[in-house]
Formats: C-alpha cells, structure tokens, sequence
C-alpha cells in the first residue's frame, strides 16, 4: 500500500544510534510498562488519544479547506474518532510522513498510527496492531479510451502498470505479474498524471483510492487488478505492548465492521468531503489554484516564519561559533570545532528527525519548534564558518598595527576587522540565508505546515500534480530573490559608507 | 650616557617559534632619547625582537621591562595600556583601508584615550601637518603612494604620545625615489628628542641619526657600538662580512 519499512529503518538506526542511552532507558522503560501496562490509563489521564497520519492519501486521509481552515479529515479520521469516542477521550489528529509515523509511535509523539497501514509481519516486530479494520481491494486505473482493451493486470504483456514507490503494489506487480513494465514512482498523483500524459498505461492503487481518483479525474476509469493479494487489510498500529489500547480498539472495530460502518458511512462521508457533493464540473473549478490560495498563503507565511527565526539564531549561535573558533580558549576552540564539523558531515534530515525523535524521548518538541531548531542548528555551523573565513581573510597586518595603537583585542575586532570582513562576509551570509529558506523545506517531513508541505496537500486534494508544484517553485523563488536582492542592497549601502 | 633614564631594558630575552631559537639570549638597553638603529642579515630576528618589546609576540623566557614595568608578567588588559605607549611601524604601512586618513589617526586617540572627536581631529591635523600631508585628511589609504601611506602611519602611531617609537623597516616596501620623505619624517622626529628603535637597511641613516648601532646576527645582538666605531671597524667577522656585502651592493 504506502512505503513500507526500509526507509524508516535506515532513519531508525541513525536515530539510534545518536540516542544510544535515552533509547535503552526507553526500551527498559517499555519492559516494564508491558507487565503493568497502563497505556490506556495514561490516555484517559491526558483525555485525548493522538493519532498520527500521513494526510496525503485520500479517502484515507487528506486535508480539507474547511470554512477557511485546513482539517485533516477522510475514512481514517472516522475510525479513529470512534475509537477515541470508545474511550470516552478526545481524538487529537498530528500529521507526519508516512516514513515518519511507526517512530513517532516509539518514542511516543502519537498514541496510535491510522495511515492506511497494512499490518505486515516485518512492522509487527515493532508495533502492536489492532484486528484489521478495512480490507481493501486491488484496483487499477485506466485511461477512459481505453475501455475494452485491458481487463486485469494480464492484459497489460508488454506494457506499462505504475505503482507507487516501495509498495504492497508494485511487490505484487514485480512478483505476480513479471511480463508487465513497473514503473515506480513516489507519489500516486504523479501516477495519475503519467497515466493521463500516456508515461504508464495503469496505476495499480486500492480500490478506495481507485475511486476518489476516478470520481474526480476526466478520462480515467477503474478496472479490477486481478491480483492474488496477501495482506491488504488496514490496521491500527499502537506501541508495542500497549495491549490496553489495541483491545479497546479492536472492541470498536468489531462494531466498525459488525454495522458496515466504512462502507456505510465513513467512505461516504470522505468522499463527500472529497466531491463537497458537487458535479465534475464543479469539483475542476474548485480544483482551480486559486481556490487553495490560502493553502500558499499559510505555506508562505510558515516558511517565512521558520526561515527568519532560523536566520536570527544561526547567525547567533554561528558568530558565537565562529569567534570560539578564534579565540585563544583551546577548550572553546575544540568545542566550536567539533560541532562545525559535525553538523556539516551529517544530513539536515537526519539532524531533524534527531531533534524530532531522539531529543522527543527527553523532552517533548512540537514539531515546529523541532524544525526551527535543527534548521537554526544547521545554518549556525555553515554562518560560523562564513564569519571565520570573514575574518581570516584580513591580512594579519591590520590586528598588528590596531593592538600596537592600544587597541584591545576586541576593540580591533569590533572597528578594524570586522568592518573589513564584513564586505565578504555579508554576500556569503546572503547566499547562507538562501539556502537556509531552500532547506527548510524539510520540515515537512515531520509535519510542518512549510510550503511544501501546502503544495503536497493541494495536490493531493486537487488530484492535479504539476501546478501546484509550479506555484510553489515561483513562491520560493520569490522570496529567495527578494531577500538576495534586499542582500545586494545592503551590501552596496556598506561600500558607500 | 651613564646617568641617562632607561625607558627599555631587555634581560636574557629568548624567543622560540616551535623548535626554531630565533633570539637566543638578548640584552640591551634603550634610553630616552635615544636612537638605535638594528641592523642584520634577514632574517636574523630583527622584527621578532622589535615585536618581543611591544609583546605583540610573547618571549619564551626573559624579561621586557618598560617604564619599569615587567611586560611578560602583565596581564592582557595592563598590557594594552603600556603598548599605547609605544608605537610601532611596519614595513607594510598598515593603514586600515576602510577609513579616511584622518579616522585613521582618530581611531585610537578616541577609542584608547578616550579623546573627543574635534580633539582627535585637532591633533590628527597637526600630526598630518607635520608629516607634511595636510591635505589628505580625507583621502583614502588607496588612494595615496606608499611614501605618502608611511608618514601617514607614522603620524597614526604619533597620534598617542608614545614614550618610544618602534619602526620595522620603514622604507624598504617603498619605491626608492619615496624613501627620503619617510627617512626626513624620520630624522625630524629623532631631532626633537624622541626614543627610537629603527629595524633598518638604511646604511647612510644610521651613520647620520642614530646614537647607536646595535648589529643582530645568529640570534645574539653581536655588536652595539657608535655609528662612527661600528661602520669603520666592525669587531665581528660576521658584521664584517655583512658589511662587506651591504656596502657593495
Ligand atoms: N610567527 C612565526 N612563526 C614561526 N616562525 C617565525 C615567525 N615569525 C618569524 N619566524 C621565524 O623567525 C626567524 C626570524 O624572523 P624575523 O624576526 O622576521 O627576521 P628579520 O626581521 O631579522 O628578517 C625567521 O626564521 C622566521 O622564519
Ligand atoms: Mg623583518
């Protein structure tokens, strides 16, 4: 179905590896918690039960432009509002990559994962799973002129089937159906839209997924797979040994299934969310950019939010850095060092989900604030090092001839050589600063309402996958070439005076 | 000479880079007054010994004494103080390129001595006046040939009243038909009394300026003798042999 584990396995051991010791605290903490278990007393406690979903998966779960504000809503949500409703807590949504949601269950950022997740054996080692709640079928989208011409997955010798990258589908497709061209891809919008530009001849999706993209394309249509199908059943994934919650939500899925309540009222209900109960006709114009407006705007106002507070202390902490660097305090010196070193040889994306996840075991960071400090983090070691090259490049004359005059050392540094340095500094810092609003773009990952996490909502909501890739590409662009732009203008205010 | 007032005094001063013994055991005396000129092959440790007296560079071992003060035993701040009081200039003028002329004068006298700006300027314009260069004030460094970039470092360094005035081969980054307007700043100054250390190649200013002559070779200062004495009858084949070869050239 989605991406499975081996991505998040790679993320898992660098996170483990970084948080060694509060991890083993953790798993012993877990053992002994599995003896008493009191997961579900803790929930009542709290009276809210978190659930974490991957909103980019209709009618599983995608965002929705409610009254003006985004909600994440869709068959999932229903689920999970009844098993909360079961509980007698409030359901609380958090919305995470789908690479993100079984880590954030272990180290406890979510009580419980509903993401249209199989239940396969390799998870189970990690998680606990609920009964299945939705068993799904396997499907295939098709261009409408194509009607008549394929039938199921056999037809298809010689041609092309896209399925999304890693998943239940295309392992099925690879094993079952070996004279067919797989074409993988990382999302089923950009599936969707290689079927209608004729890049693959059939998306192979499940059946739910089948129709919403079906209801609300032109020119697409769906066909049965034809597929022999192992475990397509969704279940609810609870941390391991939290067999309180798994047992009241499996007492809420029997109900679920006794009264047909997916097919009765939860799929109807996402699909009106996803129709709004309007025609084709209808549903294109609201599909149109304009519509999601304030989607972009919120996206730009949050990326604008994490880079400018990311800016101010990443050139904080980086002159602080930069000035460890070159002073004459060898342990400050060794530090500053150190970490300069580190954080440039280790991807910000990992450094993020560290911050996410692995500080998460001590403290609890929001995952906004998470983002802003790896990004904060990150851009203080690249700033330090703009400054230290800044300040390297004055001839060693000009510090001799200002202590001669008397000068202190930070005196000389205050009028001599950093009023210098700061004619190479400051181009560098701009294009630090650029980068800085580019890379920030990774907080989406752990569910920051960034940009690009707008951009993936629209399309996934509008089922339509270039133009709101479009708009966010001039978005970014705008806002890194007026802040390089307001840069130059500075600069040359600088080498006026 | 006997009763005059020492304003330095070097004692057992030992300077190593690494594992490089660059000033081996220096002894010398400086008094008010006074013009020294030191002279010796490169690299011989002239400017590492001028920089051990401003503890611009730190001395292995030995003792630094101004104003009767032990240098190397002073703490940082203490030291800035006693270093206005000595100014020092460098073969690469080191003007500070992002001020005009005057600021650059200014800069100190305000920062260090805490100068207003109009007495700053006051002063700078004097010094500038004196250095013959009035009319730069308001130029930039870049704008001014090397001559013209040197007195200006000299009227900088004038600029804090120092006690003594520390100069690192003055002329010997300059075009040759500009090296006479900085030695002429210099003789005035030498003239009205000042106490100088003079790193130079200047033969022909060492016989006319200084009171003594002091011969740097291998580590040691070798000789300290009056000009006369030293450039008719030098006493070590080593300053022998460099004069040899100076004088020739
Ligand atoms: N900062 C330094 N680090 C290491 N070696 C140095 C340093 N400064 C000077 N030296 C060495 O000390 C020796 C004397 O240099 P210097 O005092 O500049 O000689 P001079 O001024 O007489 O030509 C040279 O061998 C030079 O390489
Ligand atoms: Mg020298």
């Amino acid at each position: 179905m989605k991406k499975p584990w081996k991505l998040l396995e790679t993320l898992l051991i660098a996170v483990l590896m970084l948080t060694l010791l509060p991890q083993t605290a953790a798993a012993d903490k877990g053992q002994t918690e599995q003896r008493t278990d009191n997961y579900l007393r803790k929930v009542r406690q709290k009276g809210e039960l978190v659930m974490g979903t991957s909103p980019d998966y209709p009618p599983y779960e995608f965002v929705k432009n409610i009254n003006g504000k985004s909600k994440i809503v869709g068959m999932d949500v229903e689920v999970g509002e009844k098993i909360a409703h079961d509980m007698g807590v409030k359901l609380v949504v958090r919305s995470m990559d789908f690479d993100s949601l079984l880590v954030g269950l272990e180290t406890g950022k979510v009580d419980m994962v509903i993401a249209g997740m199989n239940a396969t054996p390799k998870r189970a080692q990690s998680v606990a799973f609920s009964q299945p709640y939705y068993r799904s079928e396997q499907k295939l989208l098709i261009r409408t002129e194509d009607k008549g011409k394929y039938h199921n997955y056999k037809s298809f010798a010689g041609k092309s089937i896209g399925a999304q990258t890693g998943s239940m589908q295309a392992t099925m497709l690879k094993k079952q159906a070996k004279n067919v061209k797989l074409k993988t891809m990382d999302k089923d919008n950009d599936l969707v839209l290689g079927l209608k530009t004729h890049k693959v001849d059939a998306v192979s999706v499940d059946k739910a997924t089948a129709e919403a993209f079906a209801q609300n394309t032109d020119g697409i249509m769906v066909i049965p797979a034809g597929l022999k199908t192992e475990s397509s059943a969704t279940s609810v994934a609870f941390h391991k040994g939290a067999n309180s919650l798994v047992k009241s939500a499996n007492k809420s899925i029997a109900e679920i299934k006794q009264k047909d309540l997916i097919n009765k009222k939860y799929l109807p209900q996402a699909g009106k969310y996803l129709t709004s109960g309007k025609t084709k006709k209808e549903v294109k114009a609201s599909n149109s950019m304009w519509a999601y407006k304030d989607f972009f705007i919120a996206g730009v106002g949050y990326t604008l939010f994490i880079s400018a507070i990311s800016v101010f202390f990443g050139f904080l902490l980086g002159a602080i850095l930069a000035f460890m660097r070159l002073g004459h305090n060898q342990i400050a010196r060794s530090i500053a060092t150190a970490y300069v070193e580190f954080i440039r040889g280790t991807p910000l994306m990992v450094q993020l989900l560290f911050v996410y996840f692995g500080l998460g075991l001590v403290i609890n960071i929001p995952a906004l604030l998470s983002g802003i400090i790896a990004v904060s983090l990150n851009s203080a070691a690249y700033v330090a090092e703009v400054i230290r090259s800044g300040i390297n490049s004055i001839a060693v004359g000009q510090t001799e001839a200002s202590r001669s005059l008397g000068l202190s050392r930070t005196a000389t540094m205050r009028y001599v050589i950093m009023p210098q340095a700061m004619k190479n500094i400051w181009p560098a810092l701009g294009n630090e600063f650029v980068s800085l609003i580019k890379e920030s773009s990774i907080v989406s990952v752990i569910g920051v309402k960034d940009l690009i996490y707008q951009s993936r909502v629209v399309q996934a909501d509008t089922y339509r996958g270039v133009m709101p890739l479009v708009i966010t590409m001039i978005l970014y662009f705008i806002i890194t070439f007026g802040l390089s732009s307001l840069m130059k203008v500075i600069e040359r205010k600088m080498n006026h005076d | 000479m006997t009763n005059a007032k020492p304003v330095i005094k070097v004692e057992h001063l030992q300077k190593k880079f690494g594992s490089n013994e660059v000033l081996k055991d220096i002894n010398a005396q400086v008094n008010e007054g006074q013009v020294i000129c030191l002279i010796g092959p490169s690299g011989a440790g002239k400017s590492t010994f001028l920089r051990c007296l401003n503890l611009l560079d730190q001395p292995s071992s030995g003792k630094v004494i101004f104003e009767d003060k032990e240098l190397t035993a002073l703490s940082e701040d203490q030291l800035d103080k006693l270093r206005e009081r000595m100014g020092m200039v460098f073969q690469q003028f080191n003007l500070f390129p992002h001020m005009s002329i005057i600021e650059n004068i200014k800069l100190a006298p305000m920062k260090v001595k805490g100068l207003s700006d109009s007495d700053a300027k006051a002063k700078g314009l004097e010094l500038l006046d004196q250095v013959g260069l009035a009319d730069k004030a308001d130029a930039f460094p870049t704008s001014l040939s090397g001559g013209q970039q040197q007195r200006v470092a000299i009227a900088r360094a004038l600029a804090m009243d120092p006690e003594v005035m520390l100069f690192d081969e003055p002329t010997s980054a300059l075009d040759p038909e500009m090296v006479g307007e900085v030695l002429k700043v210099m003789q005035d100054l030498a003239q009205k009394g000042m106490t100088m250390v003079v790193v130079t190649h200047e033969m022909g200013f060492a016989k006319n300026v200084a009171d003594e002559v002091w011969f740097m070779a291998d580590g040691y200062i070798q000789e300290k003798a009056a000009p006369q004495q030293f450039f008719a009858q030098p006493q070590t084949p080593r300053a022998q042999d460099f004069l040899a070869r100076v004088l020739e050239a």
